[in-house]
C-alpha cells in the first residue's frame, strides 16, 4: 500500500502539474478541431457517393464518433519514448535510478498524470465539433466501456513507447521506430479509417494485433457498446500487455547492466 | 550571386555535419522512406473500397503525397531552421545571426538540415514514380512543382514562425499550423466546398503545396503553373516583409549563445 502511494503521489503531482499551463492544454488540444472537421467532409462525401446510410455496420455517424475517441486516445499519448530515450541518452536516467522508486512505475505515473487532462480537453473539443456535424454522442454505456478499454490502451502504449524508449541503449537515434510505431497505429489500429471498412483479411490481421486493441477496440465500444466486445477487448489487451511487459522489464534489466554513468 | 554561394557554402556544411553520422543519418533516411510508405497505404486501403472521392482516384493521391513529401523533404533538408525558427527568436538567438554580414533569415533558416528530409525527398519521387503515369517531361514537371511547392511551404513556416515577435511562445499555434497544412494538403481538395478552398489558398495554403502542384504534374496548364508561381512569390514576400517587420521588435538577453 506504501509502494502504491507514491506512485499515486507521482501521477497526482504530474497531472496538477499539466493544469499549471491552461493556454498550452488547450492550444495542443485544439489540433483535434481540423481533423475532425476534415474527417467529416471525408466520410460525408464517401457515404453519399457510395449511396448508402450504413457500410459494414456503421453509419456517418458512428464513424465521426468512433473517430474522434480514436483521435482523443491518440492525440494524448505522452511523448514517453522521446523521453526514455533522452534520459538514457544523456545519463539523466542515473538521477531516477537512484532514488527510492522503480524507473519503470515512475515514468507509468509520470505519463499517466501527464494523459488524463490532455485527454479530457481533446474529447471536449472533439465532442462538440463531432456534435455539431453529426449529432449528440452515444449514451452512458459507450462512454464507460471506452473508458475501461482506454486505460488497458494506455498501458499497453506505456510497454511499447518505453520499449522503445530503451532501445536508445542499443541504437543511436529511435525516432525511426517511433514513426514507424504510430504509422502501425494509423493503419493496423484503426485510426484513420475504422477497420470495418477493411478487407476482410485484413481486419483479421490487425484485430490479432496489439495496435487495434489500443485505437480501434476502445473507440468501437464507444459507438456500438455490447458486453461481448469488451470482454475480447480487454482480453486481447491482457494478452498483449503480459507479452509486451514481459519484454520490457526483461529489457530494461538488460539495458541497465549496459549503462555506463561518468560523473556529472 | 554572393547569397547563392553563401547558400551552398551552408548546405554543404550541413551535409558534411550530419554525414558524420552515418548509421543515424542512413537509419533516418530510410526509416522516413519506410514511415511514409505505411501513411500511404491508409489511401490505398481507403481507395480499394471506395474507389474514388468525387472523382479523386488513387493514382490522384500517389502524385499529391508524393510531391507534398518531395516538398517537405526539401525544406528540411534546405531550411531546418524553419520549422523552429520561433524558437529562435524567443531564445534569443538570432543574435548570433545578426552579427554576422550575412542575410539574417537566410542564414538562420538554412543553418540547419534535418536528416529525415532527404528520405521524405526521396520517397516522393520514388510514389512519382510508381504512380504510373510516369514520363520524362512529367518528372520535370515533379522537380519544377516540388520546389515551388517547397518555396509555398518554407514561407509558410517562416510567417507562421515569425508572429513569436509580437506574441511570444507560439509553438502550439507553430504546431496546429504544420499539422494543418499537411493534413488538409494531403486529403484530396474535391472534398472541400468553395469557402474551404478559399481557405486552402490562403490562409492555410495547403492547395499550393498539395492539389494545385499535382494538377500541374498530371497535365500541364499554365493556369496551374501561373498558379503556383504566384503563390511562391507572394508567399514569399510576405514572408519576408513579416519577418522584417517582426525583427525591428526583436530584443535578447545577455545569455550566451552557441551555434554549432
Amino acid at each position: 500500500m506504501k509502494g502504491f502511494r507514491k506512485y499515486w503521489a507521482i501521477f497526482q503531482i504530474t497531472m496538477i502539474n499539466s493544469l499549471a499551463y491552461p493556454g498550452e492544454l488547450i492550444g495542443r488540444s485544439l489540433m483535434i478541431v481540423p481533423f475532425m472537421w476534415i474527417f467529416y467532409e471525408l466520410w460525408s462525401v464517401t457515404f453519399r457517393s457510395v449511396g448508402t446510410n450504413e457500410i459494414n455496420g456503421m453509419t456517418l455517424y458512428s464513424t465521426l464518433w468512433y473517430l474522434m475517441m480514436a483521435e482523443t486516445i491518440e492525440l494524448s499519448r505522452p511523448a514517453l519514448a522521446r523521453t526514455i530515450s533522452d534520459n538514457v541518452k544523456d545519463g539523466s536516467i542515473a538521477y531516477i535510478l537512484n532514488k527510492p522508486y522503480s524507473f519503470l512505475l515512475y515514468h507509468f505515473s509520470n505519463s499517466m498524470g501527464e494523459t488524463v487532462f490532455r485527454a479530457l480537453v481533446n474529447a471536449l473539443f472533439g465532442s462538440v465539433v463531432v456534435w455539431w456535424f453529426v449529432g449528440p454522442p452515444p449514451g452512458p454505456k459507450g462512454w464507460l466501456f471506452a473508458f475501461i478499454a482506454v486505460i488497458g490502451a494506455w498501458i499497453l502504449n506505456f510497454c511499447i513507447t518505453c520499449l522503445i524508449g530503451l532501445s536508445a541503449f542499443l541504437v543511436e537515434d529511435v525516432a525511426p521506430f517511433l514513426w514507424i510505431y504510430q504509422k502501425f497505429i494509423f493503419i493496423l489500429g484503426g485510426f484513420l479509417i475504422p477497420l470495418n471498412f477493411y478487407p476482410e483479411w485484413l481486419q483479421k490481421i490487425a484485430l490479432a494485433l496489439p495496435f487495434s486493441a489500443m485505437i480501434y477496440g476502445p473507440s468501437k465500444l464507444f459507438v456500438q457498446p455490447s458486453l461481448e466486445l469488451l470482454g475480447t477487448v480487454l482480453f486481447m489487451q491482457a494478452v498483449w500487455i503480459i507479452a509486451t511487459g514481459t519484454v520490457l522489464i526483461l529489457s530494461f534489466r538488460r539495458g541497465m547492466t549496459y549503462l555506463t554513468v561518468n560523473g556529472g | 550571386m554572393r547569397e547563392i554561394k553563401f547558400l551552398f557554402a551552408i548546405w554543404k556544411t550541413n551535409l558534411l555535419s550530419i554525414m558524420e553520422f552515418r548509421v543515424p543519418f542512413l537509419t533516418q533516411v530510410i526509416g522516413m522512406i519506410l514511415n511514409d510508405f505505411i501513411y500511404f497505404a491508409i489511401w490505398i486501403i481507403f481507395f480499394k473500397t471506395f474507389n474514388e472521392v468525387r472523382g479523386w482516384g488513387i493514382d490522384d493521391m500517389y502524385i499529391t503525397y508524393g510531391v507534398l513529401a518531395s516538398a517537405f523533404g526539401l525544406v528540411a533538408l534546405l531550411f531546418g531552421n524553419a520549422f523552429n525558427l520561433s524558437e529562435i527568436i524567443n531564445q534569443g538567438r538570432l543574435d548570433y545571426y545578426l552579427s554576422l554580414p550575412r542575410p539574417v533569415l537566410l542564414h538562420a533558416v538554412a543553418s540547419r538540415t534535418i536528416a529525415s528530409g532527404m528520405g521524405d525527398l526521396s520517397y516522393g519521387f520514388l510514389s512519382f514514380a510508381i504512380s504510373g503515369q510516369f514520363s520524362w517531361d512529367g518528372l520535370l514537371r515533379f522537380t519544377l512543382a516540388t520546389i515551388l511547392a517547397a518555396v509555398v511551404f518554407a514561407s509558410f513556416l517562416i510567417l507562421i514562425n515569425s508572429l513569436a515577435f509580437w506574441m511570444g511562445m507560439i509553438s502550439n499555434l507553430t504546431g496546429l499550423a504544420l499539422n494543418a497544412m499537411i493534413t488538409f494538403g494531403i486529403y484530396p481538395i474535391t472534398l472541400f466546398d468553395n469557402y474551404a478552398k478559399l481557405i486552402l489558398f490562403t490562409l492555410i495554403p495547403a492547395a499550393l503545396i498539395g492539389a494545385v502542384p499535382a494538377e500541374f504534374i498530371r497535365d500541364f496548364s499554365w493556369q496551374s503553373l501561373a498558379e503556383l508561381l504566384a503563390g511562391a512569390i507572394i508567399f514569399l514576400l510576405i514572408a519576408v516583409s513579416v519577418f522584417r517587420l517582426g525583427l525591428k521588435r526583436y530584443e535578447s538577453g545577455s545569455a550566451i549563445q552557441v551555434e554549432v
